[in-house]
Formats: structure tokens, C-alpha cells, sequence
């Protein structure tokens, strides 16, 4: 793999150790320009490791990296079209909103927005004269997200950005991601436990495991390549095991402990495996269809690689 | 160099919004600004007793400003040194604490540049203090006595241009060590993993040193701290205070004015190279 002037980010055989400990082996990973990517990774996975990496924050051990076309150390002479929105909001607590967001203004060359436009955008202009540290957690990030907006960037990199937020606040930030990408074409690059808000809003994902990149791919080719799966209850689930094995369409991976069988649709779609049950007179009690989604995918790629 | 100004700027913008540097700026002035009117005080009681007594009033009058005016000096510049150092450690570790730092670094400037924006930042802050405690300590001695030579007995032992010419040389040594104080209180900041602990360690440190001196011997001579005006005081400026009011006709050793003159420049160096190399490597 090579750098690409077409991609926002790409990383090259990226190693960092922490004394002993390796915690990022190799990694490879590519954000192309317009993409919204997720990282997602079990605790201590290396996620903020690896963003702190590509933001210049920390030094690695070994590969290349290359944020709009320069080095993490360069990203300064960038001024501004580089933001970054970290796990705990990174602003000065003394200061107040508009202090805070007029000194994003002057960090960034030729600033396209105004303090009171961004404030406007997160919804924080009532609070534009109160100081960062009267803020909810909530208000904090949003602060956060309005100073990393301010310059109007061409990427922005996220860690953890749904942490303190409500409902609300969630739907505002996913809506307001989406809406800078469509409109702006800015690129993303989200870091997040909360895989649900990564399925609504990413165009790709990467799971991050054991220190390498697991998989990278779009989204829509990731849940493609994740099966469906029925929970079935029956009286009988000795039975229902029976036909489905002699079946050989599906495949059953385990039960619930409230006694519903789970089942790999493989071959089958949900009104065939109906079909089947309703032949080989098995009388059904419950039967739920579970779509193919990114946490259920997380879960068996991070359980196929192991630990 | 835009990098630079534009974190001189968001520096001297922080300042402007936050407690910390109206404190350097004004806490100096203001308590060389109370000793004045306690001494003022502490003098009308003298005479009042000696009136009571039947004690020369005249010995009491000639007391002049000079003397407390130096004194007051003193005193500020002995808090504007701690100051400086809580303050200087706490500013990058306490930015680097709440992350601040890391938009800085991420957007416009290079970590060189961060730091040296701050201890410029803090030298610039550390001459407008100087500047207003020299003013308000002048204007109140000026209020409350009067500036003349010292006189015994109708004859001038020291005439008013040598007071003013021995006080702006002690002020000068007193004022050659705080670059080097600003440098290790930036240090201590990058090295520290925290605030609290950079500020515990470079005002414990401080301390120590003014404490320790006074038992190094001539090896206290090579330390910045030993030429700064402190709580164990061995600056010129204290020798300059018994000099304005006649107590002693004590001149500036010359090997003591030229290790005061150079000492603090090498230390300078060292701790604002350690500072630099450091701030390279550290995770922000």
C-alpha cells in the first residue's frame, strides 16, 4: 500500500510499544477523501493510541503516516484544516465559550466561521459567555465540536465524541457529521464504543484487534458479509435442531438462556425457514429475525481472531 | 514564526481571561504596597513612643524613603520570583492536563514553539509586574517620606545619585536569576505528569534551594537562587537596604558581582535545552 493524494489519511506499518507491551503491531489503515470511517476496537485495542499517532500527540516505534499529506509533527503548517475532538473535551476550563471558540478562529488560517455561527450550529449560543467549566459534560463536547469546526477543516478525527451526550445531543452530532460531509465534503475519522451511532452515520469501518486493523472495509460490504440470524422458540428444541441439521441451510450457533435457539440463516431467507418449520410440523412459539449488524459482526470478527 | 505569535497570542489572551497571571501582575505590587503603609505604621508608633519618652524626634524624621523603599522592592520581587515559578510550572503541564495544548500543536504551532511562546509570555508578564511594583512601591515611599541622602550628624555619608545608582545595581542582580527561574519552572512543567505535581515540585524545590544555601558554602555561589531576592535573602538588594540607611558602607564584592552577572545565563541555557529536547518526546 501506498500514500495516495486521493486518501485524507493513510497509515503504513504503524508499531508503537509502551515499554514492553506492543500495543500497535503493523497496523495499516487508508480514510479515503469524502469518507466518514469508523475505528472500533474492544478496551485497550490501541484506538486513541493510534489517533494520538497520526495526530503528532505521541511518538511510535516504526511506520509512516500521512494526514492530508503530511507528517503528524507537520500538521501545524496545515493551520486548522487538521481538527480533532478527543474522549475528554480539550478545552481551556477558565475560559468562556467564546473565548474559547475566537482562539479556534486565530489558530486557524483564513477561519471560515464566526464564534456566534458554529455556537449556533451545536446549539450552545446561550451559552457562548459562560465558562467551560459551568458546562454539563454534554454542553462540554459540544464546545468541543464547535471549536474543532470553526476553521472549517478538511478532516476531523474524533475519539469517542458520543461520550456525555443525551439522545438528543446524539441525533444533533450524527446529523450535523452527516450533513459536513454531504455539503462540505469534509472526511471523518470517528473513534467510538457506540457501534449503533457508527452503523447510522460511517460510510466505513475498521475494527481494530490485537494492535492490527482486523478488517477495513465499507460498510454496506461488511454487513453484506454478515449472515442474518433467527431466534426461534418451540417446545420441542431438540426437535427443531434435528430438522435444521438434516435441513443443512442454516446453521445453529448457541441458545439463550430464556430458550430460544439461535440460528445462521445461511442459504435461507426468514419466510423459507418459516416454510420449513411449518412442513416439518414444528410448532413455533416466537420467532424474531435479527438483521446482520455491526455490533453482531464486531462481535465475531473480535471472537473469530482471538484475544 | 506565525506558529510562535499565534501561541504568544492565545497565551497573552489566556492570561488576560484567567486568575493566574493578574496575580503576577498585581500581588507583587500589592504587598510591597501594604509593607510600605505598615512600616508607615510601625514608624508613627516609634515616634509617638519617643515623644512620650522624651526621645530625640529629629533621629526618628531622618529616617528616609530610600530605605523602605528597597525594602519594599524586596519584597516584591521575592513573591514575583515564586510566582513566576508556581505559575511557569503549572501553565504547559495544567494545558497539557486539559488537553488544551493538544489543539495548539494539532493546528497551528510546533511544540517548540508552544514553549517558547510561554516563557516569553512569562517574561513579558514578569516586566510589567517589575514595572508596576517599582511604580506603586515609589509613589507610596514618596507619600509617606521623603527621598534625601543619609545624613549623621549634618554631614552626608551617602550622597542621593550613589543611593540610586547602588539601588539600580541591586535591582539589576536581583532581576539577572528570574529568566533562569521562569526556564526550570517551565521545565519542571514539561517533565511533571500533572499539574499539582509540577507546581509541588518546583516551589518545594525553590524553596529548598533558598533554604539549603545558606549551608553550600562558596557552592552556592554557582546557583541562579543564591543572587535572587528570597525568604533567606543574601541578594545584593538586601545589602543595599543596610546601605541606604547608613548601617553599612557594604560595596558588591566584585567576584560576586561577576558570578551574579554570568551564573544564571548557563543555567538558563540548560534547563530551556532539557525543556526543549523533552517537550519533543513527551505524549501530549
Amino acid at each position: 500500500m501506498m500514500h495516495s493524494a486521493t486518501n485524507a489519511l493513510s497509515i503504513l506499518g504503524l508499531s508503537k510499544n509502551y515499554g514492553q507491551f506492543q500495543v500497535l503491531k503493523d497496523l495499516e489503515l487508508t480514510v479515503a477523501t469524502g469518507a466518514i470511517h469508523g475505528l472500533v476496537g474492544l478496551n485497550g485495542s490501541g484506538k486513541t493510541t493510534t489517533l494520538e499517532c497520526l495526530l503528532g500527540l505521541q511518538t511510535f516505534a516504526s511506520g509512516e503516516i500521512q494526514v492530508l499529506g503530511q507528517t503528524p509533527d507537520r500538521l501545524h503548517s496545515l493551520q486548522g484544516k487538521v481538527a480533532a475532538i478527543f474522549d475528554a473535551p480539550s478545552l481551556h476550563p477558565d475560559l468562556t465559550v467564546h473565548a474559547c471558540l475566537q482562539q479556534a478562529q486565530w489558530m486557524c488560517a483564513g477561519a471560515v466561521h464566526s464564534p456566534e455561527e458554529v455556537a449556533a450550529w451545536l446549539g450552545i449560543s446561550r451559552y457562548l459567555k459562560f465558562k467551560i467549566r459551568q458546562l454539563s459534560l454534554g454542553n462540554r463536547r459540544r464546545a468541543a465540536i464547535a471549536h474543532a469546526l470553526i476553521g472549517g477543516p478538511r478532516l476531523i478525527i474524533l475519539d469517542e465524541p458520543f461520550n456525555g451526550l443525551d439522545a438528543g445531543g446524539v441525533d444533533d452530532v450524527l446529523q450535523l457529521i452527516a450533513d459536513l460531509n454531504r455539503d462540505q465534503g469534509i472526511s471523518f475519522l470517528l473513534s467510538s464504543h457506540q457501534l449503533p451511532y457508527l452503523e447510522q452515520v460511517c460510510t466505513h469501518i475498521a475494527v481494530l484487534h490485537a494492535g492490527r486493523i482486523a478488517r477495513s472495509d465499507a460498510i454496506e460490504t461488511l454487513l453484506s458479509s454478515s449472515e442474518a440470524q433467527a431466534l426461534i422458540r418451540t417446545p420441542d428444541n431438540r426437535a427443531l435442531e434435528k430438522v435444521l441439521a438434516q435441513d443443512g441451510r442454516t446453521e445453529v450457533v448457541g441458545s439463550s438462556t430464556e430458550g430460544l435457539i439461535r440460528v445462521n440463516l445461511k442459504e435461507l431467507d426468514s419466510a423459507e425457514l418459516n416454510r420449513l418449520l411449518v412442513r416439518e410440523q414444528i410448532a413455533v412459539q416466537e420467532l424474531i429475525l435479527e438483521r446482520a449488524t455491526l455490533d453482531r459482526m464486531f462481535r465475531e470478527l473480535t471472537r473469530e481472531a482471538g484475544p | 514564526m506565525t506558529g510562535f505569535l499565534a501561541a504568544l497570542r492565545l497565551e497573552l489572551h489566556t492570561g488576560w481571561h484567567t486568575l493566574g497571571s493578574k496575580l503576577i501582575l498585581f500581588l507583587p505590587a500589592l504587598l510591597a504596597g501594604l509593607q510600605l503603609l505598615g512600616n508607615s505604621v510601625i514608624n508613627a508608633g516609634n515616634q509617638a513612643r519617643d515623644g512620650f519618652l522624651g526621645g530625640s524626634f529629629e533621629a526618628s524624621l531622618s529616617e528616609h524613603a530610600y530605605g523602605f523603599f528597597v525594602d519594599a522592592l524586596s519584597t516584591g520581587l521575592t513573591f514575583l520570583a515564586l510566582l513566576l515559578v508556581a505559575l511557569g510550572a503549572y501553565s504547559f503541564s495544567h494545558d497539557r492536563d486539559t488537553g488544551a495544548v493538544r489543539h495548539l500543536v494539532i493546528r497551528v504551532s510546533s511544540r517548540p514553539a508552544v514553549l517558547l511562546a510561554k516563557l516569553i509570555y512569562f517574561h513579558l508578564l514578569a516586566l510589567l509586574a517589575l514595572i508596576l511594583l517599582l511604580l506603586v512601591s515609589y509613589l507610596i515611599s514618596a507619600w509617606l517620606w521623603e527621598f534625601g541622602p543619609v545624613v549623621e550628624d549634618g554631614f552626608e555619608l551617602i550622597g542621593e545619585q550613589e543611593i540610586r545608582q547602588e539601588i539600580a545595581l541591586g535591582l539589576r542582580l536581583a532581576i539577572i536569576p528570574l529568566p533562569a527561574a521562569i526556564a526550570f519552572a517551565v521545565l519542571i512543567s514539561v517533565v511533571a505528569s500533572s499539574a499539582t505535581q509540577a507546581v509541588t515540585m518546583a516551589v518545594g524545590v525553590t524553596l529548598a534551594l533558598d533554604l539549603f544555601k545558606t549551608v553550600m558554602g562558596d557552592y552556592a555561589d554557582f546557583l541562579y537562587a543564591r543572587f535572587q531576592p528570597s525568604l533567606v535573602d543574601q541578594s545584593y538588594l538586601a545589602d543595599v537596604s543596610r546601605l541606604v540607611r547608613g548601617y553599612s558602607d557594604v560595596l558588591v564584592d566584585e567576584r560576586i558581582l561577576q558570578l551574579n552577572s554570568w551564573t544564571p545565563w548557563p543555567a538558563l541555557l540548560i534547563f530551556l535545552t532539557l525543556a526543549l529536547l523533552i517537550v519533543a518526546r513527551r505524549k501530549l
